[in-house]
């Protein structure tokens, strides 16, 4: 089992003609994604790799009306626009590419989402994928078949290199993948680490889940509450990256648009001080991850 | 990118919130056009200015003067004053607090407001607002509400409000705060200060961060999250980082080149670490090129060592050409791929650079 996309997952991309776009459209064929169509305004009727591009979503979902996700690759200051438009298409899932796009922007997306009942993954999403079943977006990229393999832990990552690095030390432990996810490391971002949990809850095939948070925001605080409130009560691993960031000036901005330098709440002592609080081990380095996963499988 | 205060201010004349009579100068013999009293600012991008000091009353052109000398020569949290705000004193009878910003458990933007408001506000009414609704001023009016401003109030604020609403949105701010917002004894409203950020994301897209740590290894990582687990790693073992920066995405060698000739800047350095996950899409060969292409401006040439440990697309033609340039220029080099990990290659490179 999985969660998010599985076989039965068909995907449009919009930007498809795009360097971003083509590319995580023939890797994703290539793992056996069923990818049906693509956007690109301007370019309706030309094919990417045999795939139809149409001038609008509402056209390629007309003559695709399998296509349940949207892998968004367009850059980053269209991204509104692209994401409205599969909403207003009805697409009930949306994964965002582009980085840097901007706050305002994905709270609009977000907002709407929520009334459109729309799952958004990303901005600045890596992709996901379903070891063995199907991957959105361009994660794993050539050497996805050696990095994830099919098993029964999730991880869920702000970053979208450590998808990569996590799911390769877990493999070489012998521990599989159900479902990884690349939630982006902006500010607002349209799925957080609890979304996805509570998404994990309820899939029979993930038996524990590995969470790779950083400083800044409130999304690893809210793990903590989540598992307090027990409404996820899979085990949980995290890592947290930024601990030398004590140190520094309030409002200093990291890597990730939303790794802030916060003094309370959103800081790595708040971040580590809730987890430990609701129980949840942390790891302190990426190697130890496979043996506290471990004890619980 | 946060605002001084008097850009700030600029912006709300902009957008019709009223704003005190003003000028900024850069030293006392600054043309003030307006009577005293007058309130003297340092402007800083900092918090924290008046328990510093940096601002002070004067009752007459004179005293004004030898104290915006004062201002110009002092430090307020180690930021040097480069500029002081004249303004005419207002005397208020309520200082009012409104803001927006982002809230990350709501992913929404909130409003915050309080009655209560100057500086050491402790407690603000925050409210949620659904982007669905757009600029409904109703929103603002139940905030205001909600945190009991008094009803004869509430319009002339929501008024203001409303304008602050359209700055926030139209600058793309992730913060747009008055505090205190004055009111006069005759009832009119004046915003007293100017706290704005805006949007990196809008306004400065593409900027690299680049902040000094004071260490002795200099550090290139790829990758937002592995950079600063990285950091984490190298300290846990023994390291001193001199600095943080980060590339991600698929950059061209050249923006690898320049970051390279910044991080190695710093004199007595004992190491440099290039260090990175599997790369999904990253060019390897490309990265490293432009790593050495950076290198050979260093000088003195560095004779440190230097620990690389990357992977990902043309992984074997870059430890090819990094070998190659390592025999010809004389470089140590230390070259490792996933088949060790990043934490380890922290120690390495600790062990290395203090032996």
């Amino acid at each position: 089992m999985a969660i998010l996309i599985d076989k039965k997952t068909n995907v449009l991309i919009q930007g498809i003609t795009g360097s971003e776009g083509s590319r995580a459209s023939r890797e994703m064929r290539m793992y056996g994604t069923n990818v049906c169509a693509g956007v690109t305004p301007g370019k309706g009727g030309q094919r990417v790799d045999g795939v139809p591009v149409y001038d609008t979503v509402e056209k390629a979902a007309h003559y695709h009306p399998q296509i349940n996700a949207s892998l968004i690759t367009v850059p980053a200051l269209a991204v509104k626009d692209a994401s409205m438009e599969a909403m207003f298409a009805n697409i009930p899932l949306i994964n965002i590419l582009a980085e840097h796009v901007p706050v305002q922007d994905s709270a609009k997306v977000i907002a709407w989402a929520r009334k459109q009942n729309c799952q958004i993954v990303g901005p600045a999403s890596v992709g996901i994928i379903s070891p063995g079943r199907a991957k959105i977006g361009s994660i794993g990229s050539g050497k996805v078949r050696h990095i994830f393999h099919p098993g029964s832990v999730g991880v869920i990552s702000k970053s979208g290199g450590m998808t990569a690095e996590i799911s390769v030390i877990l493999s070489n432990a012998g521990i599989g993948q159900s479902t990884v996810i690349g939630i982006g490391g902006d500010q607002i971002v349209g799925s957080d680490f609890v979304d996805m949990l509570e998404l994990f809850e309820l899939d029979k095939g993930t038996k524990v889940v590995v969470c790779f948070g950083e400083v800044g925001g409130t999304y690893e605080e809210r793990i903590a509450e989540c598992v307090k409130q027990k409404k996820c009560t899979k085990p949980i691993v995290v890592i947290v990256a930024g601990k030398f960031t004590m140190d520094l000036p309030e409002g200093t901005v990291l890597g990730h648009a939303g790794a802030i330098v916060y003094r309370k709440k959103g800081s790595y002592m708040s971040k580590v001080r809730a987890l430990r609080r609701a129980g949840i081990p942390i790891a302190n380095t990426l190697e130890e991850i496979p043996s506290l996963v471990k004890q619980f499988l | 990118m946060r605002l001084y205060e008097y850009e700030g201010k600029n912006l709300f004349e902009k957008y019709g919130i009223p704003t005190p009579r003003r000028v900024v100068l850069n030293s006392p013999r600054g043309k003030i056009t307006f009577k005293p009293p007058y309130v003297l600012k340092a402007q800083t991008l900092f918090g924290g200015r008046k328990e510093a000091g940096g601002i002070l009353p004067a009752s007459t052109l004179f005293s004004a003067r030898k104290k915006i000398q004062k201002l110009c020569n002092m430090k307020v949290h180690n930021e040097n004053i480069r500029k002081v705000l004249v303004e005419e004193r207002i005397a208020a009878i309520s200082e009012y607090y409104v803001s927006f910003s982002y809230d990350t458990s709501t992913r929404s933007p909130v409003i915050a407001v309080s009655a209560q408001g100057g500086t050491g506000i402790s407690r603000a009414k925050v409210v949620p607002l659904d982007f669905t609704f757009d600029s409904c001023l109703f929103l603002f009016r139940r905030a205001l509400s909600q945190a009991k401003f008094p009803s004869s109030d509430i319009l002339k604020v929501a008024g203001i409000v409303k304008n602050l609403w359209k700055l926030f949105i139209s600058e793309y701010a992730i913060l747009a705060e008055i505090n205190p917002l004055f009111k006069t004894k005759g009832g009119a409203f004046v915003a007293g200060d100017a706290k704005i950020i805006l949007d990196d994301e809008k306004v400065a897209p593409g900027k690299r961060r680049f902040i000094e740590l004071g260490g002795d290894i200099a550090i290139l990582a790829s990758g937002g999250g592995a950079s600063l687990l990285n950091i984490d790693a190298l300290i846990f073992h023994g390291g001193r980082p001199a600095n943080y920066t980060e590339y991600s995405g698929n950059p061209p060698a050249h923006i690898v080149e320049d970051l390279t000739k910044q991080v190695l800047r710093r004199k007595g350095l004992k190491g440099c670490w290039v260090v990175g996950g599997t790369a999904n899409f990253t060019d390897i060969y490309e990265t490293m090129r432009g790593f050495v292409n950076g290198l050979g401006y260093v000088r003195p040439k560095p004779t440190y060592p230097i620990v690389i440990r990357r992977d990902g697309p043309r992984q074997e033609q870059a430890v090819a050409m990094l070998r190659q340039v390592a025999k010809e220029q004389g470089y140590q080099f230390h070259i490792f791929g996933s088949e060790i990990s990043m934490a380890e290659t922290a120690k390495i490179m600790v062990d290395l650079a203090y032996k």
